[in-house]
């Protein structure tokens, strides 16, 4: 039975704690998870694997340090060793042409005026922007989406990913120039603005 | 100190967004966007830009049976 496999945590305050500290992330990593497998049966699998490694790797975490850094670790580990070897692969992205200020500059020469930038975007529906995101580069991905959807400094990223803060920089870059086209071409296709 | 131009100030845009430069340049940045219409306009538009993908990639429905998977998983797993 079920039931009687199920050992109890050998330390309840830990449990507790993981409780109490860990669960109220999985609506942020399910978000996360769905953005890096791309389809909700796969993020849900990640998520729960995830938060299995996590729980068995809790007494290892010590605590003060950073928490938050610690599971995303645990999420794009698990991503990168489990799932994504049977991930599509992206589109390539031709980023080495792109300028800064891509898309500011493509509206802008559209006629919309500088105020008015901001609520074209808004007016995209939440899955133009969500396939944009996804249909990055991997490496650029992770970085925009842990900087820019959840929030995360340089050097936690890099920790959180294990790369040179200057590789997280040039990620995001290169990243962001790379959605702002993708943004484009959906602004574009939605007739957002008028050529 | 010379106050920095608009091409000093733009090149610094991202990581002035990001909260990630040292609090001397952000000042000079800040102050560069305060007297500086076209920058600001810029700048406000990457800042927009970023809260839209927050906005609109983070907020994903958590269905409930994976609420139930997770608990049911952290009552069932002993730590090791």
């Amino acid at each position: 039975m079920a039931r009687s496999r199920a050992a109890p945590p050998d330390d309840p305050v830990l449990k507790e704690r993981f409780e109490r500290d860990v669960l109220p992330l999985l609506p942020n990593l399910f978000s996360a998870a769905l953005r890096l497998t791309r389809n909700p049966s796969d993020a849900e699998d990640l998520v729960q694997e995830a938060y299995l490694r996590a729980f068995r790797g809790f007494s290892g975490f010590e605590e003060g340090t950073n928490l938050r850094a610690w599971m995303y670790r645990i999420l794009t580990n698990t991503f990168i060793n489990t799932y994504r070897k049977k991930q599509r692969e992206p589109v390539t992205v031709q980023e080495d042409d792109l300028e800064d200020w891509y898309l500011y500059d493509k509206l802008g020469e559209t006629g919309v005026e500088p105020s008015a930038e901001a609520e074209v975007l808004r007016r995209m529906p939440d899955e133009d922007v969500q396939r944009a995101l996804e249909d990055l580069p991997e490496g650029f991905r992770l970085a925009v989406l842990l900087a820019d959807v959840e929030g995360f400094a340089y050097k936690e990223i890099a920790e959180i990913l294990d790369i040179p803060i200057g590789t997280v920089m040039s990620r995001l870059h290169r990243g962001r120039r790379a959605l702002e086209k993708a943004l484009w071409e959906k602004v574009r296709e939605r007739g957002l603005v008028s050529d | 100190m010379c106050p920095i131009d608009c091409q000093q100030a733009l090149k610094q845009i991202e990581l002035f967004l990001d909260g990630e430069l040292d609090p001397s340049l952000h000042a000079e940045v800040r102050q560069h966007l305060g007297g500086c219409g076209s920058c600001a306009d810029r700048s406000e538009f990457q800042r927009h830009l970023k809260e839209l993908l927050k906005a609109k990639c983070g907020c994903d429905q958590v269905p409930a049976h994976l609420v139930e998977r997770v608990s049911r998983l952290l009552h069932e797993t002993p730590p090791a």
